[in-house]
């Protein structure tokens, strides 16, 4: 790869002294470098292994058309599903896919306001994420209806038969938040991409590429005034989409939490469900991204202190995760209720006790190895333990819907959930949709936000020219706050001695 | 950017000047919070008043620590996030995080009350209601009180580790503080979460032993967050109106406390509102009774005021940029929240002695300024005591030169 990053620019971009801001890119980071690099994954024959990830996504896609066909023809019958037990993986799956999809809003949104300037180097690829992770869980509560050709009576439209939704479900919110939350993702994406777009077609060789990126590009010619509304219209959509962050999987926690079930009923469920959604996000775009990288050679714009910071975050929410179960636990016991305290103590030690130390380990215990600055920086083990992590959401949900219904309150009616031959085609094939999705994305799309990377470089820096005369890129600390302005700008009255 | 340019400030930007009113603040603070202390003191000890009195103590107390715990929070987090902004005005926060040892001295009459205050502490209301005895191993007052005190030797740790190293690298300059401080600040926040949690489970939830919400930590913990960032807007625009740090702590700064003064409101409504809407819609009696007594008689217009108060309105009014960036906009808008965080807390402890209705009474105000007297006393004298910005922190040039984009 041409822009391997040196030694010492690795060194520099890892360490924290405290008195300057490390570089956030690393190697050639100059306007075209960036381009370039950007660009070139989009405009080459893709690798080998690209077409055989494409072809295995592709076939699990197949996979899962087959399964739904069969689903749509024989019914929900073919799943797992028994009498307690009425909600089985394809619920699991559905709140499993809606929390991969946090990440990219996340970042997007509110990193953004927090000024956290290194997202710029993965939002476009967790923006793409979440919104195919949305495709993927919409696709199960859709599925799971049954009659799935009369879908449509989810929305309240008028109709002669005088018959609107059941406004007081949480059912019905569900259809609300995650479909706004789709259409605000896309939004967002779709706006970011417009710099990006107009430049592939600006570069493009060939006819036909000019002119869809064109029509994608809305026109976009770079000029001040578009900027200036760009910037305006991306500041307003961060805060619309921050809410969102939370209401979606709040609202998808209702979902549970309103009903009088021991294991659903708490109140602590909307801040634990978000949290989890954003644990589970991020694992999935170090999970990508650490691939992605390597593949299309953008090392030295998604730096190993990209995954750092990651790896915290995913340390914050893992931790928080755990603190809800903790919670959950401690006040079941608190509350007096046996049936709070036996569904927490079946959860734990009974049948699907399997599964419960699965999510316990895989959720908690991993993400405090990040503790540990060596673990952070390793890709090896971060790829494994985003792995771990998503495994262990997988069974949180599992262990969350199925454990709290397996065990009603009528020992009667008790029974084991195992699911069947075609719910294990359904999450399969999800995946092969996110994959087939993901592969196209990156072969057509490009993967980072030049136009947004490119202003956290040096050479973006208004004073950059009178700061760094001499080292044109990489000034370690030039690609701090920008508001890291030189003295003159001051309003304070600076008499400069040097300190510490 | 240090190497570029330092600029750094002249010492009399950096104490507070000779004939600030802020000088006689911490006599002027004890005076009042004594005096009111020993007023309160008289008053509760009036037949039937000991009840009344210690359920005032108890609001004062949970008001005046929430702000203090808010202050451990917003030190730590600025050390683990390496936040470049916020230095001007961290000093303030670490003053008034510094208070937590003396909150929790003004916290023993609250242990030595138990008897008033908490329904499980009574040996015969366990002996006759089976639920409540099975909660007695968690329950019980040698527990409770060693669970009190490890909160405090706790936060008082943790104060006086980021307090001790902060005001040292004033004279020393040391970045290694800096970075210590950042290694610290990861297990600091498990621990503070913890804490702050079981706190109040222990203060709070249990005045109601009967009730229980897996969320109620994180309650009282947005609480916390909301009073100090207006805490920190406040003292910073009054400060600036006595020409104390007004170039310091700039208008780009105001913004920010601003933005997360709007911020951790919403979050407090989320937090509140998530609370409130599973319970009613589960509507199991066991939890529903809680909210119940906040509806009934004039508490049902108390929590209107709250919903309206601490959310709708500072909404609205913190929405727009200009609001944030105004001194005389935004110090309305701290004062407004600190009052109706207080109201907040008075909503949580209060409807458990008057279940017919809010009976606001002196003893309220004694305890109020009683404790506040104290807390305030304690952070004039550490102002007056120590630079009022971190003068040699690594990133203070970063946070003077700071501007919203």
């Amino acid at each position: 790869m041409s822009q391997q990053p040196t030694t010492t620019e690795l060194s520099l971009n890892l360490d924290e002294p405290v008195d300057q801001r490390p570089p956030l890119l690393l190697g050639d980071n100059s306007f075209r470098g960036i381009t370039e690099a950007v660009c070139r994954p989009v405009e080459w024959v893709p690798p080998r292994g690209w077409y055989i990830f494409f072809g295995v996504s592709l076939a699990l896609l197949g996979v899962l058309v087959l399964s739904t066909a069969y689903l749509f023809y024989m019914g929900t019958g073919i799943w797992g599903l028994n009498n307690p037990v009425g909600w089985g993986w394809a619920i699991v799956n559905f709140v499993f896919w809606v929390g991969i999809g946090h990440a990219g809003t996340l970042i997007s949104a509110i990193l953004f306001l927090f000024r956290q300037r290194w997202r710029t180097s993965i939002n476009r690829f967790a923006e793409a994420m979440t919104i195919f992770a949305v495709m993927c869980a919409l696709l199960f509560p859709t599925i799971h209806v049954g009659r799935v050709w009369v879908i449509y009576w989810a929305l309240p439209y008028p109709n002669q038969m005088g018959i609107w939704p059941n406004f007081r479900s949480p059912l019905l919110w569900d259809v609300f938040a995650v479909s706004i939350y789709g259409s605000v993702s896309l939004l967002f994406w779709y706006m970011g991409l417009l710099p990006d777009l107009a430049t592939l077609r600006d570069r493009a060789k060939s006819q036909l590429r000019r002119v869809i990126y064109g029509i994608f590009a809305l026109g976009w010619r770079g000029s001040h005034r578009h900027w200036q509304h760009y910037e305006r219209a991306y500041l307003i959509l961060a805060a619309i989409s921050t809410p969102l962050v939370l209401s979606v999987h709040s609202i998808v926690s209702f979902d549970f939490a309103v009903s009088q079930l021991p294991g659903w009923h708490t109140t602590i469920f909307p801040p634990y469900f978000v949290a989890g959604a954003i644990f589970s996000g991020f694992a999935m775009v170090v999970t990508l991204m650490t691939i992605a990288r390597t593949v299309f050679g953008l090392e030295h714009i998604v730096t190993r202190r990209h995954f750092e910071n990651m790896a915290k975050v995913m340390l914050l929410t893992g931790s928080i995760v755990g603190y809800a179960y903790a919670m959950e636990f401690f006040i079941a016991w608190y509350s007096g209720n046996p049936f709070e305290r036996f569904v927490f103590l079946n959860r734990a030690f009974g049948p699907y006790a399997w599964a419960y130390w699965i999510m316990v380990t895989c959720n908690v215990i991993v993400p405090q190895t990040f503790w540990f600055k060596r673990l952070r920086r390793s890709l090896l083990w971060l790829f494994i333990a985003s792995i771990l992590v998503n495994i262990g959401m997988w069974f949180e949900r599992f262990v969350i819907t199925v454990t709290s219904l397996h065990r009603d309150f009528l020992p009667s009616s008790w029974d084991y959930y195992s699911p069947t031959f075609w719910d294990i085609c359904a999450l399969v094939g999800s995946f092969g949709l996110f994959f087939t999705m993901f592969s196209l994305f990156v072969r057509f799309l490009p993967q980072v936000a030049m136009a947004e990377v490119k202003a956290i470089v040096p050479a973006a820096h208004v004073h950059h020219a009178t700061l760094h005369p001499a080292a044109p890129h990489a000034g370690p600390g030039a690609p701090a706050a920008p508001g890291a302005a030189p003295a003159g700008s001051l309003a304070t009255p600076a008499s400069l001695p040097q300190e510490a | 950017m240090s190497h570029a340019a330092t600029p750094t400030l002249s010492q009399d930007q950096l104490r507070l000047p000779r004939s600030a009113v802020w000088r006689s603040l911490p006599w002027a603070a004890a005076a009042v919070g004594l005096l009111a202390l020993v007023v309160h003191w008289l008053l509760g000890r009036g037949a039937g008043a000991a009840r009344q009195a210690h359920f005032s103590y108890l609001v004062a107390m949970l008001y005046w620590l929430s702000i203090a715990l808010g202050a451990l929070f917003f030190v730590i987090v600025q050390f683990a996030t390496k936040a470049g902004w916020s230095v001007v005005v961290r000093r303030l926060a670490e003053h008034a995080m510094i208070t937590l040892p003396l909150l929790g001295l003004l916290f023993v009459p609250i242990v030595g009350g138990m008897h008033e205050l908490f329904h499980w502490s009574h040996p015969e209301a366990m002996q006759h209601d089976a639920l409540l005895a099975s909660k007695a191993p968690y329950l019980n007052v040698p527990f409770f009180s060693a669970r009190a005190l490890l909160y405090f030797v706790t936060w008082t740790a943790l104060a006086w580790l980021f307090y001790r190293r902060s005001v040292r690298q004033d004279l020393d300059g040391a970045p290694q503080a800096t970075e210590r401080l950042q290694r610290l600040s990861g297990p600091a926040i498990i621990l503070f979460a913890l804490t702050v949690t079981f706190a109040a489970f222990d203060w709070l939830m249990s005045l109601d032993p009967h009730w229980y919400s897996t969320m109620f930590g994180v309650y009282y913990f947005a609480g916390c967050v909301v009073a100090i960032f207006a805490f920190l807007a406040l003292v910073g625009l009054l400060l600036r109106r006595a020409r104390v740090l007004a170039d310091v702590i700039t208008v780009e700064h105001y913004h920010d406390l601003g933005k997360l003064l709007f911020g951790f409101t919403v979050f407090w409504t989320y937090i509140a509102f998530s609370q409130f809407m599973l319970i009613w819609y589960g509507n199991l009696p066991e939890e529903t009774i809680w909210y119940a007594r906040r509806l009934i008689g004039s508490w049902g217009q108390v929590t209107l005021v709250l919903a309206l108060g601490h959310f709708v309105v500072p909404f609205f009014y913190l929405m727009t940029r200009a609001t944030k960036r105004r001194g005389a906009t935004l110090l309305p808008a701290a004062l407004w929240l600190l009052t109706v965080h207080y109201l907040d807390l008075y909503w949580l402890v209060m409807p458990i002695l008057h279940p017919e209705g809010a009976r606001p009474c002196l003893l309220d105000l004694t305890a109020f300024l009683g404790v506040g007297g104290c807390f305030v006393a304690l952070f004039g004298r550490q102002l007056r005591r120590h630079a009022l910005v971190p003068m040699r922190d690594p990133r203070l040039a970063e946070s003077l030169a700071f501007e919203n984009y």
